[in-house]
């Protein structure tokens, strides 16, 4: 790696964009004012995420920018001293870019809730083999005036201890409850009890599972020893619903056997995968404000995605220059010609764009440029399903259950080997998750996927990743495609839907 | 030529006044062979040792104090003049402006991050405006100022008092604007390599921006398509002109010194040669080598300077970018 180059590249490309910028007539490629600031924010944050450069010299680079072109505009038009090639004649709006702290954290997609605590009697990196077993079972519950059902997606017992991923169904309420006249607690998590095949009875600890209310996670303390045959959820005086914990069985129902996932090795540089995650954002963010998506948002998508180009070629420039991008590589030839299908003008990206993409990009393409709304909306509904995916880069996979609510799709990941830093790359990348992950649905289309919720834990995180576009309800069976420097998983896995939350 | 200039970085340049608003009447600061002076402040360690004891800093010594603190802070660089052309209008009004805003604190700001902002529109989203013409209003710490976050208020702190420095020294003018990048400049010139190492970006980016709007002027070449690299070891350096259309680059290699010893006294292009090196400093008459065009050796020339507006001017005093010293062979 090449550090000086990074960061004589990102100077250099500073004083370039200081210049263009501050010139009486700014070249068309300067872009309004901020644009040049953006793009050296942009590259900034790229080289950072590759490891170029830290966060500190960039923000020394950025504060210097800053202050140089605001002193430059201080007094605007007309200002004294000798009209020469830096006096611009704009007042300084750029300044209201001045954000050069760290980058914030993304959104929250919903409250915080505490860490699942890991059991005191369990050694993260000892003890048997993770397990995993899909259920797809509902348990109906009813309290005072409210009822409603808590949907069991799988079992997983792993070094953080043992818990049963859940999903609560949506309640319904007495007329006293919805008018106000009696408090009910949505969730009932003190009515569950879980018992196994030898009597015994587990305390029952809920968390929510990945940042959302509705996904939770029970861990049973303590954990079930080996060989427990099965496991009773119930919320009294409901029946109790048996979960076997054979995972030879299968989810009921589940006629399709999954497939042992299959590994292929890979050397993608840091500044290749970067430029895929980078490819893939701007993937998900056309397909999200496509028309089949979003009927309704038609004017959002070319505004969005323009800035989404901003920099691009720049980046790939940076890359090279920190020696992370091989001259050779296929990628941003690639990029340049996502951008061109996603009609993404000012990218600056220099290689030729690609005769060919990836199949999955172009599935998602194909999805983006469809010009009709689905007509198919995803129904609401749960899938049970699991598999523990081989480590792709000292991350550790375990999949764990999906659901459809409201037309997304969320599918819910167990993660070790990551670190929740709140990071974000260039572009909103999420570099705290540094894997492609998709799915190509048993009708030949691929649904990419990133997360919107963790619940970190140390060292295993709950994670929901949404799909884009939502996976029907009609599918029989997933391929989940992972891709990471230094290889790809891939892995077929049965799906069983559950009942409507 | 020697491996080692010959002479003090500074030799080429004259003696430079200002007057600056201090106390109730205006002083005299004075750059003199690489020193500042404050004439109406004989004694300013004495008034430092008063103002600590609750006395009022006299501007003067504020400034005699930025300057110490700036004088091998490579953003000078950054921050500073590219040339003549580049005047950075700053007034003594600005600066009390700035230093009242200062002490008013900074304006809340919205966290980029807090409402229901969805992420993918958070990125683009314009931030908050300030008015035009308030850099004091814009320099942010790294951290968020939040009440009960001290290292947000360190930050905060320590931002502007960088601020502030910079708005005082520019307010100088422009003669004690490229003196002081000279001297920056100088600060680095010969370190050893594994110090090098660290700094080599922010100079080659320094020296660029200076000599991309001399090599236009020079060759008509677009500031774009001039590539540096710091040149280390005997001899000036090199330069060559490769390349057609988009692809024509003019390659040069100088070292750190050229910022200090030929761009600063203003010496870049005289003759319409490139001056890439000072073989005999002096004031007003030096010996320089320069290019005549890329890929040719350096010719030594002679040179005259003339000061069109000599320093000791009285209390009206303020350098700039006219009253650059203008070389002639």
């Amino acid at each position: 790696m090449n550090r000086e180059g990074a960061e004589t590249f990102l100077r250099l490309l500073a004083e370039t964009k200081l210049r263009d910028q501050l010139a009486p007539d700014p070249p068309p490629w300067a872009g309004g004012p901020g644009a040049g600031r953006v793009k050296v924010h942009v590259v900034g944050q790229a080289l950072t995420a590759v490891g170029a450069l830290d966060h500190e010299t960039v923000e020394d680079v950025l504060a210097d920018f800053d202050l140089a072109v605001s002193l430059r505009r201080l007094h605007g038009p007309g200002s004294s001293g000798s009209a020469g090639f830096m006096r611009a004649a704009v007042a300084a709006r750029l300044s209201a870019q001045l954000q050069p702290g760290r980058p914030g954290p993304p959104a929250s997609t919903g409250p915080p809730g505490p860490a699942a605590p890991p059991p005191p009697d369990h050694d993260p990196d000892q003890g048997p083999a993770d397990r995993f077993v899909p259920i797809g079972l509902a348990v109906p519950f009813h309290q005072g005036g409210l009822s409603g059902e808590l949907y069991l997606m799988s079992f997983a017992h792993t070094g953080l201890g043992a818990r049963l991923i859940v999903l609560w169904g949506k309640p319904t309420l007495s007329r006293e409850h919805e008018l106000g006249l009696q408090q009910a607690e949505l969730l009932p998590v003190g009515l569950f009890t879980v018992t196994d095949d030898r009597g015994s009875a587990y305390e029952l600890d809920f968390t929510h599972a990945d940042g959302s209310d509705w996904i939770s996670q029970i861990n049973l303390r303590p954990a079930p020893p080996d060989g427990i045959r099965w496991l009773e959820v119930a919320a009294p005086p409901g029946p109790a619903v048996r979960v076997n914990l054979n995972p030879a069985s299968g989810p009921p129902g589940s006629e399709l056997p999954g497939d042992e996932p299959g590994v292929s090795a890979a050397n993608l540089s840091a500044g290749e995968q970067l430029l895929i995650m980078l490819a893939e954002e701007l993937l998900m963010a056309a397909a999200q404000s496509s028309p089949a998506m979003r009927p309704e948002l038609p004017a959002l998508s070319p505004s969005v995605m323009q800035a989404m180009g901003t920099g691009l070629g720049d980046i790939i420039a940076g890359l090279e220059a920190a020696g992370l991008l091989p001259p050779l590589s296929p990628v941003p030839a690639q990029l340049a010609a996502l951008c061109a299908s996603l009609r993404i003008d000012g990218h600056e990206i220099a290689a030729a764009p690609a005769d060919g993409l990836p199949e999955p990009w172009l599935s998602l393409l194909t999805y983006y440029q469809r010009r009709k709304p689905d007509t198919a909306q995803v129904r609401d509904g749960f899938a049970a399903l699991t598999a523990a995916l081989p480590e792709l880069d000292g991350i550790g996979l375990a999949l764990v259950g999906l659901h459809n609510t409201q037309g997304t799709t969320v599918l819910h990941v167990l993660a070790r080997g990551l670190r929740r830093e709140e990071r974000l790359g260039p572009h909103g990348v999420d570099l705290d998750f540094p894997l492609s992950f998709w799915l190509r649905d048993n009708g030949g289309r691929w649904h990419a996927a990133r997360p919107i919720g963790w619940q970190p834990a140390d060292p295993e995180h709950s994670i929901g990743l949404m799909l884009v576009p939502p996976l029907p309800r009609a599918t029989a069976w997933v391929e989940v495609l992972a891709g990471g420097r230094s290889g790809e998983v891939r892995a077929r896995l049965p799906l069983r839907w559950g009942s409507p939350p | 030529m020697t491996d080692r200039p010959n002479g003090a970085w500074f030799d080429c340049l004259p003696a430079c006044e200002t007057s600056l608003p201090c106390g109730t009447g205006r002083h005299i600061v004075r750059w003199e062979a690489g020193e500042l002076r404050l004439l109406s402040h004989p004694d300013p360690e004495a008034e430092l040792v008063l103002a600590a004891l609750g006395g009022e800093k006299a501007r003067c010594v504020e400034v005699a104090q930025a300057w110490r603190r700036h004088t091998e802070d490579l953003s000078v660089l950054t921050i500073g003049p590219r040339g003549p052309a580049d005047e950075i209008a700053v007034s003594w009004s600005d600066v009390d402006a700035a230093e009242r805003a200062a002490q008013r604190g900074p304006r809340p700001v919205p966290h980029p991050t807090s409402g229901r902002v969805p992420r993918r529109l958070m990125y683009g989203t314009p931030p908050p405006t300030v008015a035009p013409g308030q850099p004091w209003a814009q320099a942010q710490p790294r951290a968020q100022a939040q009440p009960g976050n001290p290292e947000a208020t360190e930050d905060r702190e320590r931002a502007a008092r960088r601020r502030n420095d910079m708005l005082s020294l520019l307010a100088l003018g422009y003669g004690f604007q490229v003196r002081l990048i000279g001297q920056v400049a100088e600060a680095h010139a010969d370190l050893p390599e594994e110090a090098m190492e660290k700094i080599r970006p922010s100079l080659v980016a320094a020296i660029t921006a200076r000599l991309a709007p001399v090599a236009e002027e020079w060759l008509g070449i677009d500031p774009g398509q001039v590539v540096l690299t710091l040149h280390r070891g005997p001899g000036w350096g090199s330069a060559e002109l490769t390349g057609r259309g988009e692809q024509r680059r003019l390659r040069v290699s100088l070292p750190a010194s050229w910022l200090a010893r030929v761009w600063a006294a203003g010496l870049t292009l005289t003759g319409r040669h490139l001056v890439v090196a000072v073989a005999r400093p002096g004031w007003p008459d030096a010996r320089v080598l320069a290019l005549r065009a890329p890929g040719t050796e350096p010719v030594p020339l002679d040179v005259h300077a003339t000061d069109p507006d000599p320093a000791s001017g009285g209390l009206d005093v303020r350098p700039d970018a006219a009253d650059a010293p203008h070389w002639d062979i």
